[in-house]
């Protein structure tokens, strides 16, 4: 018996009872579909985690000021947090880019448009940070901050919502009533899990704390970003940034940081894990459809082999071995199997990148291991499910057989 | 003298019971069958006549006694090897023909070739020429369900012939069929010994069809009661019944 012999008595089996055929492959199809439709899920979470913490640099370290606890109880923000540590930290060998950060909230006029948004008081290096690129202008330099100036560059979505022209460079909206001269806007960058990027206004730090807040302490901050040598170790960094900053700030041994040393490596890492977590979650769901599919050939090859007992013993009578018979019926399994799961491949692929490309505007990362796992399961699920049938039909007696009715 | 090629000595059946105990259906049946002949197994039902001929097939296997097949012991045989000799050596044709009803005529003819290993076309070749033989050549791509009860048995018969085998065993052949059709299956049954020397063992309780076949063997009650060539008239088979009952 040929292995085409074998093909074609198994394709002429499943088609002889088309209806039963088709729902069997039916749970095959759905359960492969869910499993190709989960992975994508959960790569896409994956990817998307990703690319934004890839955006913000995985060399990128964020202090913010304030984490002390008062009695037990974690204060609020506190403004520990001063120019002259981000000076400090900047001589760090491995420290390439830093600025301090205030933000606040900003009420914008332009013309006859207000809008309320994010303002961001830092220094040049924030564009090198939080990679930031400018579509028109320029981004203000260090001398503007020196002399807290009245520059702003502001991210594009802003400037639709004040109704700027396409090129807004030297348009001049107030902020608080003080009028900023627009020196930039900013790429498009997209939303983050933090929210838009792309609705926000950055101003010189000074011109932020002294001339629009007025603040009796000038230079205290409420955040400090930095970014390290691509080749520095974070964790070593992170440790001589917090024992700077506790000698600077006078802390004792004992004492709790009254700052946050946030390591965005470290933070990716932790993502990661939890998304890997998700995805094996997703799939196990998916897995259990997939089971159940199988069920369903167990089931119909079992009512198969009860249906066709004559047919077996016919078989037998005409010189079949009980090898022969179990590779037939093993066969026809794995190739329910084999067929549900390659539509439920190209259905679970098709969804999950038509539903990405064409619904969510996202590109679905697609991996060639669901393809493979698929392929691979369904052969494991056809074989694991036809067995016993198979084992069934090769012991049954000729002679009994062939008296069934 | 020519060879037996069929040898039953001291054979016992026994079937267990569902109810409990057990059954006993053959006791110490003995005979020979040479290459060559046309014998017919007769007996009334329930005579234990299909199941002396499901052992002759290698369907089934005796409690106790030996049974020799072309010289080789059956008893021993592991069911692959029983597969083997059933393929190589015997030819079946059942009362309902037995024919897969999703395949083909010519599906079911080169059956026994394919697990014989044959290639495609030397099955098709063969199975072609059995089909002429039998009548059938136009009909090869019917299925059984749009054949006549007659024209199911022919193809059986050239499933039963496409092997070659030099046994046909026939359980009650023309059973399902109607007299005209079953005389043209019993004389095709003897052009087939006649013609090709093909030994047949046709199982039969009417008296009319065992005397197509050179010998008759009655089985009542699981004893063989007469052991012969065909009588001139079936009291001879009566009386060996009314003296085994004695």
């Amino acid at each position: 018996m040929t292995f085409g012999d074998i093909l074609k008595e198994s394709w002429l089996s499943i088609s002889g009872n088309k209806l039963r055929s088709f729902l069997t492959v039916l749970g095959i199809i759905i359960g492969v579909m869910a499993v190709v439709i989960m992975v994508a899920v959960g790569e896409t979470v994956q990817q998307s985690i990703s690319d934004q913490f890839s955006s913000l640099g995985t060399n990128t370290i964020v202090i913010r000021a304030g984490a002390a606890r008062r009695g037990g109880i974690r204060s609020g923000n506190r403004n520990t947090l001063t120019i002259q540590d981000a000076e400090q930290i900047n001589r760090l060998p491995d420290v390439a880019a830093i600025t301090p950060v205030q933000s606040s909230n900003a009420q914008v006029i332009y013309g006859n448009k207000n809008w309320s948004t994010l303002m961001l008081g830092a220094h040049p290096d924030y564009t090198t940070i939080q990679d930031i690129e400018v579509e028109y202008g320029n981004f203000f330099d260090m001398n503007a901050v020196k002399s807290a100036a009245t520059y702003a560059v502001i991210g594009p979505d802003t400037a639709r919502e004040l109704g700027l022209p396409e090129n807004p460079v030297g348009e001049i909206i107030r902020i608080q009533n003080m009028p900023f001269v627009i020196i930039g806007v900013m790429k498009a960058r997209g939303d983050s899990t933090m929210g838009s990027q792309d609705d926000m206004i950055l101003i010189p730090i000074t011109t932020l704390k002294k001339r629009l807040q007025g603040s009796p302490f000038p230079d205290s901050v409420t955040m400090i970003a930095l970014k390290i040598f691509q080749d520095a170790d974070n964790a070593v960094v992170t440790d001589q940034i917090s024992a700077l900053l506790r000698q600077r700030h006078r802390l004792k041994d004992g004492d709790e940081d009254d700052f946050q040393v946030t390591d965005m490596k470290q933070i990716m890492e932790t993502m990661n894990t939890v998304t890997g977590y998700l995805k094996l979650l997703l799939i196990a769901i998916a897995a259990v459809s997939l089971l159940v599919g199988s069920i369903g050939i167990m089931n119909m090859m079992l009512v198969s082999v009860v249906e066709r007992t004559r047919e077996i013993g016919i078989r037998k009578a005409v010189g079949a071995r009980e090898n022969i018979i179990i590779i037939q019926f093993l066969s026809e399994s794995v190739l329910i199997s084999f067929i549900g799961s390659m539509f439920g491949l190209v259905f679970g692929v098709g969804l999950s990148q038509g539903v990405g490309r064409f619904i969510l505007h996202y590109n679905v990362p697609f991996s060639f291991w669901p393809v493979l796992l698929s392929v691979t399961v369904a052969i494991v699920v056809g074989l694991a499910s036809g067995v016993m049938p198979a084992i069934k039909a090769a012991k049954l007696n000729p002679i009994d057989s062939l008296r069934y009715e | 003298m020519t060879p037996a090629i069929i040898s039953l000595n001291k054979i016992c059946k026994i079937f267990p019971l569902e109810i409990g105990g057990e059954q006993q259906v053959l006791f110490d049946i003995t005979f020979k069958i040479n290459s060559g002949e046309f014998v017919a197994i007769m007996g009334p039902s329930g005579s234990g006549k299909s199941t002396c001929m499901n052992i002759i097939g290698a369907l089934d296997s005796a409690t106790s006694g030996i049974y020799e097949l072309y010289g080789k012991h059956i008893k021993t045989m592991t069911n692959d090897e029983l597969a083997t000799i059933r393929n190589e050596y015997i030819g079946f044709v059942f009362q309902n023909f037995n024919l897969l009803p999703k395949r083909t005529v010519i599906d079911n003819v080169m059956l026994p070739l394919m697990y014989r290993g044959w290639v495609m076309n030397d099955r098709i070749r063969r199975a072609r020429e059995m089909l002429k033989l039998v009548g059938l050549s136009n009909f090869e791509s019917y299925l059984p369900t749009q054949l006549s009860g007659g024209m199911k048995q022919r193809v059986a018969i050239a499933r039963a012939l496409a092997g070659n085998p030099k046994l046909i065993l026939a359980d009650e052949p023309t059973g399902s069929l109607d007299s005209k059709m079953g005389n043209e299956i019993l004389n095709f049954f003897k052009k087939l010994n006649k013609d090709l020397g093909i030994t047949i063992v046709m199982i039969t309780h009417e008296f009319e069809i065992a005397q197509y076949a050179g010998r008759i063997i009655h089985i009542y009650d699981g004893h063989i009661t007469f052991d012969g060539p065909v009588p001139k008239n079936e009291s001879v088979l009566l009386k060996s019944e009314q003296d085994y009952k004695k």
